[in-house]
């Protein structure tokens, strides 16, 4: 129990150190928002002009369609993360090193600085998010099923480790290529993809929502925005909490794999 | 009692060679010529508790290579590490609140918030008591005159202030090892005579073991009884700094000043190998024995001669003589 006080102890003072640098940066963090709130307004725009007076696409109406990239977004907001390119950062400048030598494990402490550093971000976007969302009151569906509304909060929870998880993955592949930022992108376009961020999934074959059902990222965005629409029933969302609980153990094992194999060939950069 | 303790160490690097030119980069996309560079090559020495070490040698010699084994970022290739029992590379919690390692060009200081920041970090994470967190701060803090600096962000800070900074969050923890990685890189004179006289006195009062690699060698000569040259990554020399003036450079200089109007080469010549001669000021080369015969024998001869100095010759120029016959 002590340990665990301790453990929870070391964890805040980091994450309380890192929400004061993002603190720091406000200016950044705000200017974030804009570009955020400009994207979800251009995809309503685009989707109205596509409904034109259709009543219906893909089984859903235009106020299912702006309600689900409002929720989806606002999902989105809470889950994402920016770890990969830090990691690879202290990977090729070998800052690593310094984290090497500390009795606290790098992937405890990088977790902790990474938490620290997007939860003002992240509250400002959910901020944002909200923001939108109350500017389309009288379009945004308003549903409080909490049995559903208790699926979804496990679904963003598990869907913010797994992706937490990728990242730290990706990071480590700086281990052997140095940088990351071309894998980066590659996986976060694949993953917006396949997540339903650009579009609702079921308006493609339906093989591909099958294949999206089996990878981890439809569950950031497609899935629990389909929940909250209760476009899918509670069993898929009770599967599919499954099924990310498998990710993130698949994912941990693998981390675990890479990250011993690249700390045999991490060099701490220059002799 | 015996802190560090290293035998037949060896570590290898691999890298590669890109040819010149774009080319080159997309042949290496396919195909690259892997090389091994031998970094470290069967080193053994041994440290004893309380001592402070300089570690020299030019870039590349293996010192820094040497440091990250002994504090467990880097496997050796081969050989053994052991410091206050542990092995390193086994990143042993234990161990690892028992050393610090400062890097004058790596920090661990959060850059984009104040040093007491990380100071609090670091508490938390090396579990130090609140209490001797306070006292250890509060001395720290003190000896480095920094209280009026602690809450600005490091980034804005001078090089010589976040170099202190840095050691402070080394030390926080009580190490009984302390590894220092050219800590004076960069600073001006003042800087560097302030981190010099810090180490000193910490050595000192504390009892720690210090390992420091410097290029300047007045901090070594400042601060170390005992030093370990290594180059090409071999030791090639271990043992008292005084010692190693005796054994690589056997003669003195003997340094004579001339009144009136001088002397000539041909006058001077019979006294002893000229190192650099102007008719004012000539020096002499002479065995050590001879120093004083020399001496002797100029001032009871008829020259003008005004002064005579016997003077060591440099430990700047030992070293450079070392590192240039080695390579």
């Amino acid at each position: 129990m002590i340990y665990l006080i301790h453990r929870m102890k070391k964890f805040l003072t980091i994450v309380k150190a890192f929400w004061q640098r993002a603190l720091t940066y406000r200016f950044t963090v705000l200017v974030y928002r804009i570009g955020e709130i400009g994207e979800t307004l251009v995809l309503i725009l685009m989707w109205s002009a596509i409904y034109g007076g259709q009543k219906n696409i893909g089984g859903l109406t235009l106020q299912e369609m702006i309600t689900y990239i409002l929720i989806g977004n606002f999902f989105n907001a809470i889950i994402r993360n920016f770890l990969s390119s830090v990691i690879a950062r202290d990977i090729k400048d070998g800052r690593l090193s310094m984290f090497l030598i500390k009795p606290m494990g790098y992937f405890s402490y990088i977790l902790s600085q990474e938490i620290g550093r997007i939860s003002l971000a992240t509250m400002m976007s959910v901020l944002s998010s909200t923001l939108v969302i109350i500017f389309f009151i009288n379009t945004f569906i308003w549903d409080f099923d909490v049995t559903y509304l208790l699926v979804i909060l496990a679904m963003v929870i598990l869907a913010f480790i797994a992706e937490l998880l990728l990242s730290y993955l990706i990071g480590l592949i700086a281990f052997w290529t140095d940088e990351v930022d071309g894998l980066y992108a590659t996986i976060d376009r694949i993953k917006k993809f396949f997540s339903g961020g650009y579009f609702p999934l079921n308006l493609l074959p339906i093989a591909f929502v099958q294949v999206s059902f089996a990878l981890p990222f439809a569950y950031s965005f497609f899935v629990p925005a389909q929940l909250y629409l209760k476009k899918v029933d509670l069993s898929t969302g009770l599967k599919g909490l499954l099924i990310q609980i498998i990710w993130i153990l698949v994912l941990y094992g693998i981390i675990k794999i890479v990250w011993n194999r690249g700390l045999k060939r991490y060099e701490g950069v220059g002799i | 009692m015996t802190d560090i303790e290293v035998k037949n160490l060896s570590r290898t690097y691999e890298y590669y060679r890109k040819q010149q030119g774009l080319l080159g980069s997309f042949k290496s996309l396919f195909h690259r010529e892997k090389l091994y560079a031998e970094a470290v090559k069967n080193i053994s020495f041994s440290i004893e508790s309380g001592e402070l070490i300089g570690f020299l040698g030019p870039n590349g010699a293996g010192k820094t290579t040497t440091l990250k084994m002994l504090s467990g970022i880097l496997h050796p290739t081969n050989g053994e590490v052991k410091v206050l029992g542990h092995i390193p590379s086994q990143r042993e919690k234990i161990y690892q609140k028992q050393f610090a390692l400062v890097m004058g060009q790596k920090n661990q200081l959060i850059q984009d918030l104040p040093a007491i920041e990380t100071f609090v970090v670091n508490k938390e994470i090396y579990e130090i008591p609140d209490k001797e967190f306070q006292e250890n701060l509060e001395e720290l803090v003190n000896l480095f005159d920094i209280k009026n600096i602690l809450d600005i962000q490091v980034r804005k800070l001078s090089l010589g202030q976040r170099m202190k900074c840095e050691l402070v969050a080394a030390l926080l923890h009580k190490p009984k090892v302390l590894f220092l990685d050219e800590p004076t890189i960069g600073l001006d004179v003042v800087a560097q005579k302030n981190i010099r006289d810090f180490i000193k006195k910490y050595n000192r009062e504390k009892k720690t073991t210090i390992i420091l690699t410097s290029h300047y060698m007045e901090d070594i000569k400042e601060l170390c009884q005992r030093v370990i040259i290594i180059n090409l990554g071999k030791i090639i020399y271990d043992g008292k700094l005084d010692d190693l003036i005796k054994k690589y450079a056997p003669h003195k200089l003997l340094k004579v000043v001339f009144n009136g109007n001088g002397v000539r080469r041909e006058e001077v010549e019979k006294f002893g190998e000229i190192d650099e001669f102007n008719p004012y000021v000539c020096t002499f080369k002479t065995n050590r024995s001879e120093a004083k015969n020399t001496a002797v024998a100029l001032l009871s001869s008829n020259l003008p001669v005004d002064d005579i100095i016997i003077d060591e010759v440099d430990i700047d120029d030992v070293v450079r003589k070392i590192f240039t016959s080695q390579s």
